[in-house]
């Protein structure tokens, strides 16, 4: 097992990987941006390096600072947790050079799953639907118009590069689809450098259902039950919960044993998630595949009894997986809540500023992974993520109730957050009965849908 | 005072058990105090330290303190993470000493990262009073390095 190990993150999952590392007694370094000097991760750790300047290319997207303050503080691994470089191969490779262990998969893995056009090809021949599309990039209107008639509209222009909802666009017809082609192009060009564009079959108003899988060393891999990511807006995720409203046993087993063969098929290490789009008619298509810890990850957690952190720490170690596929149940049912310092009402602007009232909910099935604090200043420099709010009960209607009071409690003054927006949404009739798609969010605050035509 | 004598200090409140220690000498305080960690069996949190130069009207009860206390100073802090060296080599000699003065562009120190040695160069014309950080002690980005007498 490790002696010490350094975050390169910041936030609330960094100090959620700083407590995993104090309960397997770990020692932990911190690092951090002059603008980060306040923040709790840099309190809890027992060293803390500073390493750049507030922006994040200066600081927690700097590979040389982040592996000269590991070289400086005797490391032995590094744990980049979601997003910065969590998904970057060439830091992956750099940490095995340097023979320091990145807590995660291997390089190989996160450049194949990178590109969603090789991704999709893997999953197809591991045997995993995927979503009916073009074979290769899509040059010109002839080439899209014979793809779209082929599988059939509505179709969707996506960009091969791309990510973040951007060089997307979604067509009806043969009219918009031209128009849109060039336009798709253009924004492709503009957001990743990058015009080449490939189309797949829209799937209308689709569920968002996510596996977490977890592989060791030695070949073992499980699946640990479905997320269901509906509740999004603008491709962004808002509420998670586990397990999903509309999946059986049946259909959780399937879906499991896909997304375990397709990990099989690239060797996989360490967490991972495979997305699949699931339509009205529980048709399901594989997406992509996240290879690294997500956000949501506590709801698995909980329904499973099983920390997916220390798993990951251990794996990176060389432990064997110490439970089989059967071991895992998926008991109660859990709910998050991503909370943003955003103002919902005025389209979500972000709002950091200084917490001045905090009040922090409690309670039986409850659980809070946050890094803010009384007289914590917001910065405006990162994401606008300040607390992950989970409830877990006995079923989604407890696990709902257990929410709707957290909530209540849950009192942050005075910049604005998505606590509002979270209560109007648990009383909405749709997301109780669980019958929504992607489109709910947008249609509940009836704003304009992004990208269509 | 200097970080050598500081470095003495935190050592000796650790291994006494102090939790603060405030220490006057030559014109200058220093507060030293120990914010609890989480786990009892840590004994080596964060320690905070406070400098603090006795203002003009405190020193002139103690005249020898004024010398002292009136210099301006500037601090050339480290512009990346690494190992702060003094010499090109360990059997050169070191590229300043004390109360040297050093021209703009004039390389100063060597902070090496990821086996790339990069040298550091002053962007002030000064005088080198202190030297904070010992030869082969890692540094942190914008961390004081030298203590310079601007001319």
């Amino acid at each position: 097992m490790f002696s010490k190990i350094l975050i390169a993150n910041r936030g609330e999952i960094a100090l959620r990987i700083i407590r995993a590392c104090r309960e397997l007694g770990i020692r932990t370094v911190a690092v951090y941006s002059q603008a980060d000097r306040d923040s709790l991760h840099v309190r809890f750790a027992d060293e803390a390096i500073c390493i750049g300047q507030a922006p994040s290319s200066n600081s927690y997207l700097n590979i040389p600072a982040i592996i000269s303050a590991a070289e400086i503080t005797d490391v032995e691994a590094i744990h980049p947790g979601y997003g910065f470089l969590s998904e970057n191969s060439h830091f992956a490779e750099i940490c095995d050079s340097c023979k320091i262990t990145f807590i995660g998969p291997t390089p190989e893995n996160i450049k194949l799953m990178g590109d969603k056009m090789i991704a999709r090809a893997t999953m197809q021949k591991a045997g995993l639907p995927i979503v009916p599309g073009s074979t290769a990039i899509v040059k010109n209107k002839e080439e899209a118009i014979k793809t779209a008639r082929r599988i059939g509209y509505p179709v969707i222009i996506k960009a091969a590069a791309g990510g973040g909802g951007k060089g997307i666009r979604i067509c009806h017809n043969d009219l918009t689809l031209i128009s849109s082609l060039m336009t798709a192009q253009a924004e492709a060009e503009a957001s990743f450098g990058n015009p080449n564009v490939y189309i797949e079959k829209y799937v209308e108003k689709p569920r968002h259902i996510e596996i977490q899988i977890l592989a060791d060393k030695y070949g073992h891999i499980v699946h640990l039950g479905e997320r269901d990511c509906t509740i999004q807006r603008r491709h962004q995720k808002l509420l998670e919960e586990s397990p999903s409203p509309v999946v059986d046993n049946k259909l959780r087993k399937r879906l499991g044993e896909l997304a375990v063969r397709g990990a099989k098929q690239v060797n996989y290490i360490s967490a991972g998630t495979i997305e699949f789009l699931l339509d009205q008619r529980n048709n399901f298509y594989f997406m992509e595949m996240n290879t690294r810890i997500q956000v949501e990850h506590p709801v698995t957690e909980l329904v499973t009894g099983i920390d997916l952190i220390k798993q990951q720490i251990r794996v990176a170690a060389g432990e064997k997986l110490y439970f089989q596929q059967d071991d895992i149940q998926i008991k109660g049912a859990a709910i998050e809540c991503r909370i943003n310092a955003e103002d919902f009402e005025n389209n979500f602007m972000p709002c950091p500023g200084k917490i001045e009232t905090l009040n922090l909910p409690g309670g039986p099935g409850v659980r809070l992974d946050t890094h803010i604090y009384q007289g914590y200043e917001i910065v405006p420099y990162y994401d606008s993520l300040i607390a992950k709010l989970i409830t877990y009960g006995r079923n989604r209607q407890e696990a709902i109730r257990i929410m709707q009071r957290a909530l209540n409690e849950f009192n942050i003054a005075p910049i604005k957050t998505t606590i509002p927006f979270h209560l109007k949404l648990l009383e909405n009739p749709l997301f109780l009965k669980g019958e929504i798609s992607t489109h709910f969010v947008q249609e509940m605050l009836k704003e304009e849908p992004k990208g269509e035509e | 005072m200097n970080l050598k004598e500081i470095k003495e200090m935190i050592n000796l409140m650790n291994d006494n058990g102090l939790v603060e220690l405030e220490i006057e000498k030559d014109g200058t305080r220093i507060r030293l105090k120990k914010i609890s960690s989480a786990s009892e069996a840590s004994s080596s949190g964060p320690v905070v330290i406070e400098r603090e130069k006795i203002t003009q009207a405190a020193a002139k009860e103690s005249k020898e303190a004024m010398d002292k206390t009136t210099v301006k100073t500037v601090e050339i802090k480290a512009p990346m993470v690494g190992t702060f060296y003094r010499a090109p080599t360990p059997e050169a000699p070191p590229y300043v000493e004390v109360d040297q003065v050093i021209e703009p562009g004039q390389v100063i120190c060597i902070i090496e990262a990821m086996k790339l040695m990069n040298e550091i160069k002053s962007e002030i014309k000064g005088k080198i009073l202190e030297i904070l950080v010992d030869n082969s002690e890692p540094v942190e980005f914008g961390q004081p390095m030298f203590l310079i007498e601007p001319l």
